[in-house]
């Protein structure tokens, strides 16, 4: 009894001295049994436990890295589209502002010559209303002329036509009637 | 009036002219009247008013012709006054010298000239006429200041005009 009992509390005795740093034997025994006993329960009831964590971490980072992967085929394809975006925005932006240059080209263009033809326009119109007015100013001033002078010949007329005149005028008539026939 | 009033009037003047003796000599003195009737506002708003008396009206054509004009050219006017045709005074008397002209196979040339001619003028006008038309012309010369100078002479249809009025009329239509 008193030895089951020592070795189950593998006591020692106090007075044998041991070496300082080999354990003894009884030690090692007792000890490797409680160790293996205890490893074997851990590897009994721990272990699956264990394999079933490292398992599930294993799982949780193959997901991550399948994730990550995913994650980065995404993002590729992403940046890939974003790119592309890049490129359509600058192609867009590049169309758009050659679509606003030929427009403002055309509009310039068409501007300058609807500007000329209002411009022609103006001075053929110009030109025309001087000409008429030049016309007008000129027949005006005929017509004027032609009233003071129609007002004035039959006075200077009068005036200078004395009785000679007038006796001359009847014998050039009575002269030219007897000789028309 | 009518033309058949006119005409008897003016056949009755003509007979009338024809028995004193005078018809040329007073067919020229109505053919002047009748000008001067035409163209003498006044006279003719005188012979005309019939607010006037007949007798006053008669004075008045006794004092224009009483002394120049044969007896019976005055008489003939007065007539025409008083019998109220003095209106158509100038038509009867046309008539008159048309019937006298036809009479004597004459065509009637009127002659409008500024100055009166004289005698010789006259003659020569008329035989210059009588060439023109082919017909013997009895000339009627009426003194017109309008024509200004020249003559014109109206035979039927045909006008001959040299006058400087026409002229001064031709130029204001150029100028």
């Amino acid at each position: 009894m008193n030895r089951l009992i020592n070795v189950l509390v593998a006591a020692e005795d106090p007075t044998v001295s041991h070496h300082w740093l080999y354990p003894e034997i009884g030690e090692i025994i007792y000890g490797g049994l409680a160790a293996v006993i205890v490893i074997g329960g851990l590897v009994k009831f721990a272990g699956p436990m264990v394999v079933k964590s490292f398992r599930g971490r294993t799982e949780r980072i193959q997901k991550e890295l399948d994730d990550a992967a995913n994650a980065k085929v995404a993002a590729d394809a992403d940046a890939k589209g974003i790119r592309a975006a890049l490129g359509d925005i600058a192609s867009e932006r590049s169309r758009i502002l050659a679509d606003a240059d030929t427009q403002a080209a055309a509009v310039l263009s068409e501007g300058r010559a609807r500007i000329a033809a209002e411009v022609a326009d103006l001075e053929a119109k110009a030109d025309s209303d001087l000409a008429a007015a030049r016309g007008r100013n000129t027949d005006e001033l005929r017509a004027e002329i032609a009233m003071l002078a129609a007002r004035a010949t039959p006075i200077v007329v009068q005036r200078t036509l004395n009785e000679q005149t007038k006796a001359e005028l009847v014998e050039s008539f009575i002269q030219s009637v007897g000789a028309s026939r | 009036m009518s033309n058949v009033k006119v005409e008897a009037y003016a056949r009755a003047l003509f007979e009338i002219a024809q028995a004193e003796g005078s018809l040329d000599r007073v067919e020229d003195e109505l053919f002047r009247v009748a000008r001067a009737f035409e163209s003498n506002d006044q006279l003719r708003a005188t012979l005309t008013d019939a607010t006037i008396p007949g007798d006053r009206r008669q004075q008045v054509i006794e004092q224009l012709l009483g002394g120049k004009a044969n007896a019976a050219t005055v008489q003939l006017v007065s007539m025409l006054v008083t019998s109220g045709q003095v209106r158509e005074l100038p038509a009867i008397i046309d008539a008159l010298v048309k019937r006298a002209a036809g009479e004597k196979q004459q065509e009637i040339a009127e002659v409008r000239s500024a100055i009166a001619l004289s005698a010789d003028q006259q003659q020569r006008l008329a035989a210059a006429l009588t060439k023109v038309t082919g017909k013997p012309v009895n000339l009627k010369v009426v003194v017109d200041e309008s024509v200004l100078g020249g003559l014109v002479a109206v035979v039927g249809d045909e006008v001959i005009d040299d006058t400087v009025r026409t002229r001064l009329e031709q130029l204001k239509t150029r100028i």
